[in-house]
């Protein structure tokens, strides 16, 4: 039997203060659409510029500098954890005391491990771009954008899905997804 | 690159329509009501209940809470239904038996024990009254 105590407590639409387990779902949400929109300028960036000659001019077009920022952040979200990210303290701040207290709370762990599936897209694209490869700048930009849009559109968050899949065959271990 | 402008508008545009497709997609496959397939699961369906939904789900996922509520509030509701979840890190048999893929998948078991539905994602609760009902019904063998 699943372990309904963790989840179905957090479950409870009840005061911040008493539900210390799982977060706002709409917190990776709503840095997703930020994600979504800066990963939608580098596609356009990287599509009306042309490759830098060398290493330096390709490493400091105005694309490759974004996108540079978009990996410095993923890889925050993916190593300091979703909760730490600093697009969540500006939720936890500017936006969640504007809307209703969350209906459910979610265990931060997918969204997490989602941050690490953006990092790693993002950053297999500025490496290739670095390294010279014309067209995977905007690929991997493409790619990501894709996935966020998902996220903070439809609520779809395919990272989470991938680690849901991961967890259930037995790939991630059970006991690092329910610490 | 370097296209022009406008160009690259165009390229954005179908983009975001991708997306959209996709999300629209996957809108539709992720919340369903499928048929029953497979073995039937004898041993799943509690004594005394007339439809027993056995809901899949796994550790980490909001989507199970979601439907965990809507089948305690329709047992509240009607004693003849009884739910029990099954995780399917611990028990993957009746995962694999169900080809289940995502969780939770949610399977309506009559009295017998005969696998009539899955529901897939977390269903609305008319949908889950709807495939309750069915299951009440005898099996028409074909």
């Amino acid at each position: 039997m699943s372990a309904p105590t963790p989840e179905g407590v957090a479950a409870q639409p009840t005061g911040a203060a008493a539900t210390p387990f799982g977060i706002d779902p709409r917190g990776p949400r709503f840095g997703a659409s930020i994600t979504s929109v800066l990963l939608l300028i580098v596609v356009l960036l990287g599509l009306t510029e042309s490759l830098g000659a060398n290493f330096v001019a390709r490493a400091t077009q105005p694309a490759a500098l974004l996108l540079t920022a978009l990996v410095a952040l993923f890889a925050w979200g993916a190593f300091a954890g979703i909760q730490k990210h600093p697009y969540g303290a500006l939720y936890r701040r500017l936006v969640a005391p504007r809307l209703a207290p969350p209906t459910e709370r979610e265990h931060p762990a997918p969204p997490t491990f989602a941050q690490l599936i953006g990092l790693l897209v993002t950053a297999t694209g500025l490496v290739l771009h670095l390294l010279g490869v014309p067209g995977a700048l905007v690929v991997a930009a493409s790619a990501a954008f894709v996935a966020a849009f998902l996220n903070a559109v439809f609520a779809y968050c395919l990272g989470c899905q991938l680690y849901v899949l991961l967890v259930r065959t037995g790939i991630i271990r059970r006991t690092a997804a329910r610490a | 690159m370097s296209m022009d402008a406008l160009t690259a508008l165009i390229v954005i545009v179908a983009l975001i329509a991708l997306a959209t497709a996709l999300g629209l997609m996957l809108r539709t496959r992720s919340t369903r009501v499928a048929a029953g397939c497979g073995a039937d699961e004898h041993q799943l369906a509690v004594d005394g209940a007339e439809v027993t939904l056995v809901q899949l789900s796994s550790p980490v996922c909001s989507a199970c809470v979601a439907m965990r509520r809507v089948a305690t509030d329709l047992v509240a509701a009607d004693p003849t239904v009884a739910h029990r979840e099954i995780d399917v890190v611990d028990e993957p048999e009746v995962a694999r038996r169900h080809s289940v893929y995502s969780t939770p998948t949610t399977l309506v078991l009559d009295r017998e024990g005969h696998v009539r539905s899955r529901l897939i994602g977390a269903v609305k609760p008319a949908d889950v009254s709807a495939a309750i009902d069915a299951a009440r019904t005898e099996l028409v063998h074909a």
